[in-house]
């Protein structure tokens, strides 16, 4: 058994370990494991040792945060100053941000050791991580198949053991479906409750950060030392969640209202229904009151979704032109054909379809047609979710339609790829957080999710839910065996 | 043939708040380049903007100075284009929810321009074309902007630049910019087309970009008018494309055109919380604002009583009239006053700017004392504009230049028994001013003036002469 | 395909009715908006695959009949006047810092006009 934060703590405490010896059992690890995995495309051995010394000297002094000195990574969308941060794509070759996000300041004052930057799909788009520059990382519980995306190397980092927890961002699943297809905890938090400052932006209104931990407690410590608001970041909240989330998980969820949507069923692999199923019941029989109810406008969510997301990132990723940071093409003939070269060069497959897709659907004649709907349809989707919560406390739903796919699968084609996030995307479209927890394996041995949806800025809710489904399912899927073995 | 000029002004104004619209930056002129910078305002990736909340108070201060309709609700969106000098790819501007719509300016003939609309965006950087090279600086990527957009409600060239200079006038005076034409923190687009008298259809228009002085407005749209009515005589149609005036050969050409211009694809910035700014702050921004310029002029001729000359000099430049009205609240009279900064002040003044900043080296109740000498008749007007002259050289005190004796002893009676005698002094001068030979009083006011030290009051003792020799 | 016939969204999109089929000039008029450019190759195959986006992205059209005038986002969180950024300066970043990333000169960001 996998000792978690709490655990860590304690013994760092306790001088059992230190802080650098920690760190060094992770680096080892990263060195034996990473190069088959690779889930880090970039580490940062000498400043994480440097951090595991501070944080020593923070632990002897005492009073120190409960993060302090434990070894983790941060997915490369996310802002480090002085560290490469290229959200593995072409384009931001050697982008080194002088200014750190807002997560990993509040993270590096409480003595945070980073170990490096994760894989990911290039600028967040995608569902395996095979989008990336560098390479897919592979699924550490089976290396044929991939670790979903768009945080698929947080999800395999962790999974591992080659960090004690990841951040990850999701805009339509991309914290959540990794960690399901890695059997890890990811939680995806109420947009808002986590400052953006500093995570590169894809889809600006959907983009949140998160923990992908090994525990539903190591997530809620962590979702505890990430959120609040943030005047750098004017969509933050500081909202006030009364206490710390991760001592109060244990709570009785008897009459506990939990809904199960049929929409969030239609399409759904049976192994995975029926290992939700099974969780269900579980709920049923610990005294919880299941709802079933309708979200009739769910049906829409995905390609709204695909609409909202693409004309954000068309925009956003707009100043990626070669002039004040990353890739510059070599040749050119004037400075409009060096920003076309540029990026016709720097962006990958998948990044170009999306630009395209977004520009599409701003571009005049179809705005009204495709934006401006999809904004009514997601009000709507707001709507029935409103309505929803005010029944329930939380909604169970699969995380995704299916486990991990195979390595280069590429199926039939992009939208085939579109509609494994049928289950995630309603949730950054309405903005409300949910957890994703292994709740079983399929008949090869993968790991399913199911995902646990509150009403905005109810984490605390779902985290109890989670906690409760963690500590009362057993063991749902095997342990991993590797990486630092501590 | 005759055609009737269709025309509509977009003007965009600096704001002159301290910090940027997205950021805390200084939006300080100068500086070395790339220096008044930070992730926010050269676009780097992860960072966010911060509405400014000075903008938008100063955009509603526009507004209701033009008479404008406030939104009280207002959003962001993101206009997209991809050019050097715009870090985002994007500019940040308002697009379908503008923070003020539907207000008017007047023109003196009484002729209302329409608003249309005034909405904030964020300035671009500079690009400096040098040798092969593109250098890029940007420090004013991320300066607030106002755009304000009159309907095609002008129809000709000298209501253009009027209703640029009022514009002009009525932003200097409540606050929010320098207006500085020349260095680009007010610059007009002019939108024109012709047509027939008449005919209520609007003729194929142009958009001459950036036009930097008042009086290029003018002469602008006379070259563009006379362009294309040369068009139409000729029977060929106006081409819809984005003009430059050259003002060195007085012609309008067509600009490069940017490729892909016309499609911006707006949508709502998602990273900008749309605002809502309630009654109640409407109401205390309407209060803060000072009197409006042509309040201020009608009130200058109808209640103080100044000429339309005298009013109109005082009354255009901000600073002027604060210190005009400074120097009546001291006490001092509104014709010597006025006479005085227009006479012997503006002197001192050749250039509009130097008014414009009116950096004078007395205080108004340092002006105020000396009028009130002048006022009270303890000095000639002469007198008063000499001295006036001197404290603006030294920025010393009137005291420093009058002594209190020199302004006793020319009492009514004293002036006259003293005319009475430069008379008897000189019985032949005086005979021939009553003999129509006006020129030898100049005999008389020698005498008193040599007798006074000159302190008499010359006009007076005119009057008094003439009563005396017709006797 | 790892999504079963039953889902919905597959079925619409399968049976989706479109505007119009997306056209080679089209695809090329978008990527000139978008600033990038594409192969003969890369266009052929770009313009097959965006013709199913957009009609998967298409039910979202078609699900709604008539205009969208209504629209605004009644429940959109909105911040007051009182709520916004104060005008108070905030030092700017050293020019080093700014320019960190590129090779500028004298200050500035630089980008030769041609380059081969
Ligand atoms: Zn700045």
């Amino acid at each position: 058994m996998r000792a978690g934060i709490y655990e860590l703590a304690i013994r760092l405490r306790n001088r059992e370990i230190s802080a650098v010896e920690l760190t060094k059992a992770y680096i080892d690890a990263i060195e034996k494991l990473n190069p088959a995995i690779n889930a880090y495309v970039y580490l940062t051995f000498d400043t994480a040792l440097k951090a595991a010394e501070q944080a020593d000297q923070m632990l002897k002094e005492g009073d120190a945060p409960l993060l302090c000195g434990i070894p983790m990574a941060l997915k490369d969308n996310i802002c480090t100053d002085g560290i490469a941060t290229t959200c593995c794509s072409k384009i931001l070759k050697d982008f080194k941000p002088y200014y750190d996000a807002a997560v990993w300041e509040k993270l590096k004052a409480q003595g945070a050791v980073l170990l490096g930057k994760t894989n990911m799909d290039e600028f967040a788009m995608g569902s395996t991580s095979e989008t990336s520059c560098y390479g897919a990382p592979l699924n550490p519980r089976n290396t044929n198949y991939v670790t979903g995306g768009s945080s698929g190397g947080s999800a395999a980092a962790v999974c591992a053991n080659l960090a004690v927890y990841s951040l990850g961002s999701d805009t339509g699943g991309s914290i959540r479906q990794p960690a399901s297809f890695c059997g890890v905890v990811g939680l995806k938090p109420t947009y808002g409750a986590v400052s953006r400052y500093g995570l590169i932006a894809y889809g600006s209104s959907l983009d949140q950060i998160g923990p992908l931990a090994n525990s539903v407690k190591d997530a809620a410590i962590v979702f505890d030392a990430i959120k609040g608001g943030d005047k750098r970041d004017q969509t933050s909240v500081d909202y006030d969640y009364g206490s710390s989330l991760a001592e109060c998980l244990d709570r009785d969820i008897k009459g506990m209202r939990i809904g199960v949507a049929e929409e969030f069923f239609e399409g759904i692999n049976t192994e995975i229904k029926s290992k939700i199923e099974k969780a269900i019941k579980l709920f049923e029989n610990n005294g919880a009151v299941i709802e079933n109810i309708r979200l009739p406008a769910l049906k829409l969510a995905l390609p709204v979704y695909y609409i909202i997301a693409c004309a954000e990132a068309s925009s956003n990723l707009g100043r990626y032109d070669g002039i004040r940071y990353g890739y510059r093409t070599s040749s050119y003939t004037g400075i409009e054909d060096m920003i076309v070269r540029t990026r016709s060069e720097g962006f990958g497959d998948e990044v170009k379809r999306r630009i395209m897709l977004g520009t599409y659907v701003l571009s005049s004649g179809y705005y009204d047609a495709y934006y401006k709907k999809a904004c009514l349809i997601r009000e709507e989707i707001n709507r029935e979710f409103d309505a929803v919560f005010e029944n329930c406390d939380v909604l169970v739903a699969p995380t995704a339609p299916n486990t991990a796919f195979p390595l280069n699968h590429k199926g039939d084609s992009p939208v085939e790829m579109y509609l494994s996030d049928i289950c995630t995307v309603p949730v950054n479209i309405a903005g409300v957080p949910a957890i994703s927890v292994p709740c079983g394996e399929d008949s090869r041995g993968l790991p399913i999710g199911m995902q646990i949806i509150g009403r905005r800025f109810g984490e605390a809710t779902v985290l109890q839910a989670a906690h409760f489904y963690e500590q009362s399912a057993g063991k749902v899927i095997g342990d991993y065996e590797g990486g630092a073995g501590i | 043939m005759n055609y009737e000029i269709v025309c509509g002004i977009e003007t965009h104004i600096e704001l002159a708040t301290k910090t940027k619209i997205f950021c805390g930056c200084t939006t300080e002129f100068g500086g070395e380049p790339n220096t008044h910078c930070c992730p926010v305002c050269t676009g780097q990736p992860g960072s966010l903007p911060i509405l400014n909340q000075k903008v938008v108070e100063y955009a509603i201060k526009a507004g209701l100075a033009l008479n404008c309709k406030i939104n009280t609700k207002s959003h962001m969106d993101r206009k997209n284009y991809v050019y050097p000098d715009l870090p985002k790819a994007y500019q940040i501007s308002q697009y379908d929810e503008p923070l003020c719509e539907k207000g008017y300016i007047e023109l003196d003939s009484g002729k209302r321009i329409g608003i249309t609309r005034i909405h904030i965006e964020e300035d671009a950087g500079k690009l400096i074309h040098e040798s092969g090279l593109t250098y890029i600086d940007y420090n004013r990527s991320g300066v607030p902007l106002i755009e304000i957009v009159s309907e095609p409600d002008i129809s000709s060239a000298e209501e253009a630049k009027e209703y640029a200079e009022k514009l002009q006038l009525i932003m200097r005076y409540i606050g929010i910019s320098d207006c500085k034409m020349q260095e680009g923190s007010m610059r007009c687009d002019v939108n024109l087309s012709l047509r027939k008298p008449g005919d209520p259809r609007f003729g194929v228009r142009t958009e001459i970009k950036n036009i930097n002085s008042l009086s290029f407005i003018q002469k602008a749209v006379m070259a563009e008018a006379e362009r294309q009515a040369d068009i139409l005589d000729a029977g060929g149609t106006v081409v819809q494309q984005t003009m430059r005036y050259d003002e060195g050969t007085n012609s309008v050409t067509p600009m490069r055109d940017k490729e892909n211009s016309d499609d911006y694809r707006y949508f709502p910035d998602p990273d900008i919380l749309r605002f809502c700014v309630d009654d109640k702050k409407v109401e205390e921004i309407r209060e803060s604002l000072p009197e409006l310029p042509f309040d201020k002029l009608k009130r200058y001729m109808n209640v103080l009583g100044l000429s339309e000359a005298t009013a109109k000099q005082i009354f255009r430049y901000r600073m002027v009239a604060e210190f005009f009205e400074d120097t009546l609240a001291e006490g001092a009279s509104v014709k010597n006053t006025a006479n005085l900064i227009v006479v012997t002040i503006f002197s001192n003044m050749d250039t509009e700017e130097e008014k414009e900043l009116f950096a004078i080296r007395i205080s108004a109740a340092q002006f105020a004392a000396l009028v009130k000498l002048a006022d009270e008749k303890k000095i000639n007007i002469g007198v008063a504009q000499s001295t006036l002259q001197k404290m603006l050289e030294s920025g010393k005190p009137v005291e420093e230049f009058i002594k209190p004796e020199d302004l006793v002893g020319i009492s009514d009676e004293a002036l006259e028994s003293l005319c009475k005698e430069a008379i008897d002094a000189n019985p032949e001068a005086a005979a021939n001013v009553r003999n129509g030979k006006d020129k030898a009083i100049n005999v008389m006011f020698g005498y008193i003036m040599k007798k006074t030290g000159g302190k008499a009051d010359i006009r007076k003792a005119e009057v008094l002469l003439r009563k005396l020799i017709r006797q | 395909m790892f999504v079963s016939s039953g889902d919905l969204t597959a079925a619409a999109v399968r049976k989706g009715v479109r505007i119009m089929a997306i056209s080679k000039t089209e695809i090329e008029k978008l990527a000139k908006l978008a600033k990038l450019s594409f192969t003969d190759e890369e266009l052929e195959r770009f313009t097959a695959e965006f013709d199913e986006i957009i009609a998967f992205a298409d039910t979202v059209n078609q699900s709604i009949e008539g205009g969208t005038e209504q629209i605004r986002s009644v429940d959109a969180r909105m911040v007051s006047f009182d709520d916004l950024r104060p005008d108070e300066v905030v030092p700017s970043l050293p020019n080093d810092k700014i320019l960190s990333n590129v090779e500028g000169y004298n200050g500035f960001f630089k980008v030769e006009r041609s380059k081969k």
